[in-house]
């Protein structure tokens, strides 16, 4: 199982960096992932993305659709990008500890 | 000899020998071991590991072949190196079959005698699948478009709230009330399809066809119920599940009667429905099958709508989607609406059928395991994108689009990605 080091702590993930157990992610984890993938500190914006995304997880046992993303936060579809240059997949849903979505992402 | 063979792998063995045509046969008897191959492969040119020559991938599945179809094969096998398909041979299929291929066909396309080596590697993916051995995340893709109707297990209320979300951004876009995106409307010219990733995560592109529709005055609908353009089986190399997911679109545009089904902008949904479909549901389709490139070329040639190109002013640079140039033969169009929509367009070189692959094509971007290996083989494309000095890439194939986003951040080019209907979209003069 690939592990990614990140300041010390070291994570289980596959071989994209997505967490292998997202039970275990925390908003340290969030906070290490987020300037591990060049995503950077995270400001509020971001804490609502990341929220919204973890908590529907955890009710639907899928990654929101980015229409329900921007509705909930009252984000801009343009700035989610902005937000997460890797896009809601690879970047907002790496970071909230999601298992990587499939498809062309 | 030791007998290994499960009963797995004896349904691989039977699949194989179904599969064997003069064709395929041809194909894996003829490789001169050359060698000009190995200087096409991305794998190869990237990492130098002589196990990723797409000569020696033809080796290894014909290896196989003369094991159980040859006589010399089957009595002497150590004198024509023939293999048995046991656990040592399949681990080794899996990883160059599966992890080091984007069946790109660059090297078929340089192979001195033409020897059409995805074929092979795609019909050593059949018999991998029949063994169960498609990598995980790759075959959860093919799962969740065969289970849901999309790749992306998009629930069709979800996908309808998104479609009403874009189409009221539409009507503000172009401030008409009457702007549409059409959903599930009968009897149109056209029926368009998605990348379920489009809905899901990047929208944008649907709202960027929308408003070249919208401006072109086109008859058209999406379907709620079939629009997946994927067809992920297709890499997998399940043929029956490649031919069911053809079947479905084939019928949803039966049930809309459109006249014609237009692909979005994807490599090997192009490829899938307008090339291979008819030979996996071994019948031609009632109507006319057009890429959203060709459409969209043609809106402009034809005047159908205006564009500016002076509306594009930062220089852009073109990727060919393998699927769709290499082997597809959509080459010029792309090129022609660059030069109506932008003020800068760059050619990286090599280009057309002699581009590079981006790396994540074969299904590699669903394939967690092989993620260092596709990020490695990338960076012939990111090199090819630096020297541009273009500041927006544009392609059509979001397959290529997710990869390239990846290079972009992991060698930090500093660039934008984006469709052609993007492109097309922001140079329209409404």
């Amino acid at each position: 199982m690939p592990k990614q080091e990140i300041q010390g702590m070291t994570f289980d993930v596959d071989g994209d960096g997505f967490l292998q157990q997202p039970d275990l992610w925390t908003e340290e984890v969030a906070v290490l992932f987020a300037r591990y993938d060049g995503t950077g500190e995270l400001n509020e914006k971001h804490w609502a993305v990341i929220r919204f995304i973890r908590n529907h997880w955890k009710e639907t046992d899928m990654a929101p659709m980015v229409r329900k993303i921007c509705e909930h936060t009252g984000l801009r579809l343009r700035e989610i990008y902005e937000l997460f240059p890797m896009g809601p997949a690879r970047g907002a849903c790496k970071i909230a500890g999601l298992p990587k979505p499939d498809g062309c992402v | 000899m030791k007998e290994t063979r499960t009963a797995s792998q004896q349904k691989a063995l039977g699949l194989f020998t179904e599969k064997l045509n003069g064709r395929l046969i041809s194909h894996l008897n003829s490789c001169v071991h050359c060698g000009l191959c190995g200087e096409s492969c991305q794998y190869f040119l990237a990492t130098g590991d002589p196990r990723f020559i797409p000569g020696r991938k033809v080796d290894l599945i014909s290896s196989i072949y003369r094991r159980y179809h040859t006589v010399t094969g089957r009595l002497i096998p150590k004198l024509t190196d023939a293999r048995d398909l046991d656990e040592e041979t399949i681990r080794e299929m899996v990883d160059v079959i599966f992890g080091a291929c984007t069946m790109c066909g660059r090297c078929s396309a340089h192979c001195s005698i033409g020897i059409d080596i995805p074929l092979l590697v795609r019909s050593a993916r059949t018999m991998l699948s029949e063994m169960g051995l498609v990598p995980g995340g790759l075959q959860s893709t093919v799962d969740a478009a065969i289970r849901t109707g999309n790749n992306m297990a998009i629930p069709r209320n979800e996908f309808v709230d998104t479609i009403l979300w874009l189409e009221e951004d539409l009507k503000m876009e172009v401030n008409d009330e009457s702007a549409a995106i059409p959903l599930d409307q009968p009897g149109k010219r056209i029926m368009y399809t998605l990348n379920p990733r489009e809905p899901k995560f990047f929208p944008l592109s649907i709202s960027a066809m929308a408003k070249v529709f919208y401006a072109a005055g086109e008859d058209w609908t999406l379907s709620s119920n079939h629009y997946d353009v994927t067809n992920y089986a297709f890499y997998s190399g399940e043929d029956q599940l490649a031919a069911e997911l053809t079947e479905r679109m084939v019928a949803e545009m039966e049930t809309l009667g459109a006249k014609m089904m237009v692909l979005a902008e994807c490599g090997h949904g192009s490829r899938s429905h307008r090339w291979e479909g008819p030979e996996w549901i071994e019948r031609s389709y009632p109507f006319e099958v057009k890429t959203a490139v060709e459409l969209l070329a043609e809106y402009i040639r034809s005047g159908r709508i205006k564009v500016d190109p002076s509306k594009n002013k930062l220089p852009v640079t073109l990727h060919d989607p393998c699927n769709l140039v290499r082997l597809g033969g959509v080459i010029e169009e792309q090129r022609y609406i660059l030069k109506h929509t932008v003020s800068n367009f760059i050619e990286m070189t090599p280009n057309r059928t002699n581009n590079y692959c981006c790396g994540g094509g074969g299904g590699q971007l669903s394939m967690s395991e092989y993620n260092d290996r596709r990020l490695k083989i990338g960076k012939l494309k990111a090199d090819q994108i630096q020297r541009t000095g273009a500041r927006i890439v544009a392609t059509p194939c979001h397959n290529c689009i997710d990869q390239i986003m990846g290079l972009n951040q992991h060698y930090g080019l500093g660039v934008e990605v984006k469709t052609l209907g993007e492109i097309v979209a922001d140079a329209l003069v409404l």
